[in-house]
C-alpha cells in the first residue's frame, strides 16, 4: 500500500475521472477538489503529500492557487494545462510548481511524474550540505570540486554554478528565466556541461524545450 | 502612425506646397519679362499666368492652393507689368475686366486639373482596395477549404472511436478477449491520430500571410532533434530510428516546439510511407552558417511531378485511400511556412536506393561563448 496521499484539482470530470482511476490502480490515496479555492483549503486541511493542478479553474487561476500554497507549504506541486498554454506553465513553474504534465498525457506520463517526486521525497531527509551525491556524480560543496565517478571533472566557473542550481534543485524543472537570473547560463553553457558530465541520453539532466531543464534524482 | 507625425507630416506638405506655388510663380514672372524684352502682348503674359496656376494644381494636394495662386498670378501680373509698373494701381479702363477675365480662367482651368489629379489617385486607390480584398477572400477561401478539410477527415477517427466505445458499451462481455483488444488498440491509435492532427491545426492558426509567429529563443539544436527523435518512438515503435548528429554543438535560434513539430511532421510521414522494421534516418550537418536536418526513409519514394505539389495546403498524393495512410495535407504545407519564417528552406529529393529525403535549412545563432 502506497503511503502517499494525492490531492487532485481538475474541474473536468472525465480527466479527473482519469487521474483518480489511475491512482486507485496503483494504490494511492487521493482527495479531490473543483475550484480552486477548495484545493487551498484542503492542502491546508488535509497536507497532502503531492498535488496535481490543472491551471485552468473556474474560479481562481491555477497560477494564484500555487501562490496561495506556496506562502505556508513546499509540497510538490504538478501542474496539468492544454499545449496552447505555454506561457502560462512557465509561469506557473516560475511561481513554484515543480512539475508539468500536457494534455492530452498518457496516464504512463503521469505514473512516471509522481514516481520522480517520489524519490525526491524519499531522499530528501538524509541531505548533507557539504555533499551532493547522485548517481555517479559528487559534488564537493567544501572544495568546490566535481566528481564523476570519483574522476574529477574541470568545469568552468558559470557550468559549476548551473550544476549547484540544479543540484539544488533536484526533480524540478527550472525554467530557463529562472537559471538565466541566478546564475547567466544559457543553453550552450548547458549542453557543454552536458558533454563534460557524459549526459548525452539526458539521463541527468532533462531538456523541456521551450521551457527549461531538470537534474533527475538517480 | 501617431496624432503628432500625422500633424508633422500634414503641416510638411503646406510647406512643400506652398514651396512649389512660390517657385512656379516666380518663374512665371521672369519668363513674362522675357516675352516683355521681346515686345510680346499683355495676353501672352496672362497665359504665362494661368499655365502657372495649371502646373501648381497639379503639383499641389489642396484645391486652395489653386485659389490663391490665381488671386497672387493677378496681382503680380497687374504689380509688374500693367502701367503704371511696380504698382498695384491699372489706369487703362479695361484692366478690371482683364484681371477678373484672367482671375476666372486661370481657376477654372486649375480647379479642373486638381479634379483630374484626384480621380486619378481615387482609381488608383480603387485598384488597391480590390487588390487587398482579392486577398482577403483567397485568405478566406484557404480557411474555408481547411475548415472543409478538417471536419471531413475527423470524422472518421471520430466515428471509429465513438462506434467501437458503444460496441463495449452495449455488448462488451460477449466479445472474446482477442476482439476486444483489438477495439481498445483500434480506439487508442485513432485517438492517438486525431492528437497529431489537433497539434498540427493549433500551429496552423499561428499562420497568418503565410507567415508564422514565432516565440525564437536561443536553442541547442541536437536537444530539438532528441525531443523530436523521443516523440516519434513514442508512437512508431516499428521502425528503427537511425540519429546521425554532429558531436559540436550547434546553437540556433529558433522557435524550438515549432522546429521539434517539423521534424515530428517529417518522420510520421517517413513512417507512413515506408515498411515496418525499415530504417529512418534523422541527420544533421552544417553547411556554412547554416545547419541542415534531414529525415530520410526507404519507402516507395515520390515521382518528381509530386515533389512540387507536396508542399501545397490540403495536397495529400495520389494514392489517397481509406486506410490509416489518410491525412489533412497540412504537414508539409505547415512544415514549409515553418521553416521559412525561420530565413531556412526546405526540400526533397530521392534517397539511395529508393525512398525519399527531405532536406531543411536554419541559420545557426550566434552566441557568445565568452564567461
Amino acid at each position: 500500500m502506497n503511503e502517499y496521499l494525492v490531492l487532485v484539482v481538475e474541474d473536468d470530470k472525465p480527466i479527473r475521472k482519469l487521474i483518480t482511476t489511475t491512482l486507485k490502480m496503483n494504490d494511492y490515496r487521493f482527495i479531490t477538489a473543483v475550484r480552486g479555492r477548495e484545493a487551498v483549503m484542503l492542502s491546508a486541511s488535509h497536507k497532502p503529500d503531492i498535488i496535481i493542478l490543472d491551471l485552468g479553474l473556474p474560479d481562481i487561476d491555477g497560477v494564484e492557487v500555487i501562490e496561495h500554497i506556496r506562502t505556508w507549504s513546499d509540497v510538490p506541486i504538478i501542474i496539468v494545462s492544454a499545449r496552447s498554454e505555454d506561457r502560462d506553465k512557465i509561469t506557473a513553474l516560475d511561481k513554484g510548481a515543480d512539475d508539468y504534465l500536457t494534455k492530452p498525457f498518457s496516464v504512463d506520463e503521469l505514473l512516471a511524474r509522481l514516481r520522480v517526486i517520489q524519490r525526491r521525497l524519499m531522499r530528501s531527509e538524509n541531505v548533507s550540505v557539504t555533499e551532493f551525491v547522485n548517481g555517479r556524480l559528487r559534488i564537493d560543496y567544501v572544495s568546490g570540486c566535481v566528481y564523476l565517478d570519483d574522476e574529477k571533472l574541470h568545469l568552468t566557473p558559470i557550468e559549476y554554478k548551473l550544476l549547484c542550481l540544479l543540484a539544488k534543485n533536484v526533480g524540478k524543472v527550472l525554467t530557463h528565466k529562472y537559471i538565466i537570473q541566478s546564475v547567466w547560463g544559457t543553453p550552450v553553457f548547458m549542453a557543454t556541461l552536458r558533454k563534460k558530465l557524459s549526459d548525452s541520453s539526458q539521463a541527468l539532466i532533462q531538456t523541456h524545450i521551450g521551457i527549461g531543464y531538470r537534474m533527475m534524482k538517480l | 502612425m501617431t496624432a503628432d507625425s500625422i500633424k508633422k507630416s500634414k503641416s510638411l506638405s503646406v510647406f512643400k506646397d506652398s514651396a512649389v506655388c512660390l517657385v512656379v510663380l516666380t518663374a512665371a514672372t521672369l519668363a513674362g519679362y522675357a516675352f516683355k524684352a521681346f515686345h510680346l502682348a499683355d495676353a501672352d503674359i496672362i497665359m504665362l499666368y494661368i499655365i502657372a496656376v495649371l502646373v501648381i494644381s497639379i503639383f499641389t494636394s489642396k484645391i486652395q492652393f489653386c485659389l490663391i495662386s490665381s488671386v497672387v498670378g493677378v496681382v503680380l501680373f497687374n504689380y509688374f507689368f500693367t502701367y503704371p509698373e511696380f504698382s498695384l494701381s491699372a489706369h487703362d479702363a479695361g484692366y478690371p475686366v482683364t484681371f477678373v477675365t484672367m482671375f476666372i480662367t486661370a481657376f477654372i482651368a486649375g480647379t479642373l486639373a486638381n479634379k483630374l489629379k484626384r480621380n486619378t489617385l481615387i482609381a488608383e486607390q480603387n485598384a488597391r482596395e480590390k487588390e487587398e480584398a482579392a486577398l482577403l477572400a483567397q485568405n478566406e477561401q484557404l480557411r474555408a477549404n481547411m475548415l472543409r478539410s478538417i471536419s471531413h477527415d475527423l470524422r472518421t477517427p471520430l466515428t471509429s472511436i465513438s462506434g467501437n466505445a458503444s460496441t463495449l458499451l452495449s455488448g462488451g462481455d460477449t466479445l472474446d478477449e482477442s476482439a476486444r483488444q483489438q477495439i481498445y488498440t483500434d480506439i487508442y491509435s485513432e485517438s492517438m491520430w486525431l492528437i497529431g492532427m489537433v497539434e498540427n491545426l493549433l500551429y496552423a492558426t499561428r499562420i497568418e500571410d503565410g507567415r508564422m509567429q514565432l516565440n525564437i529563443s536561443v536553442e541547442i539544436l541536437d536537444d530539438i532533434v532528441q525531443e523530436a527523435v523521443k516523440h516519434t518512438e513514442r508512437t512508431h515503435s516499428k521502425r528503427n530510428i537511425i540519429v546521425d548528429m554532429l558531436d559540436e554543438i550547434i546553437p540556433v535560434m529558433a522557435d524550438a516546439n515549432l522546429i521539434v513539430q517539423v521534424i515530428v511532421n517529417l518522420m510520421d510521414n517517413a513512417v507512413k510511407y515506408s515498411d515496418d522494421d525499415s530504417d529512418v534516418t534523422v541527420s544533421v550537418r552544417r553547411e556554412h552558417a547554416y545547419a541542415v536536418i534531414s529525415v530520410s526513409d526507404h519507402g516507395t519514394g515520390i515521382s518528381d511531378e509530386e515533389k512540387e505539389k507536396v508542399f501545397d495546403m490540403f495536397y495529400t498524393g495520389y494514392s489517397r485511400s481509406s486506410d490509416s495512410r489518410r491525412s489533412l495535407g497540412l504537414g508539409l504545407a505547415l512544415c514549409r511556412s515553418i521553416i521559412s519564417s525561420h530565413g531556412g528552406t526546405i526540400s526533397v529529393s530521392d534517397n539511395i536506393p529508393n525512398g525519399t529525403v527531405v532536406s531543411f535549412t536554419l541559420p545557426i545563432g550566434e552566441v557568445d561563448l565568452n564567461e
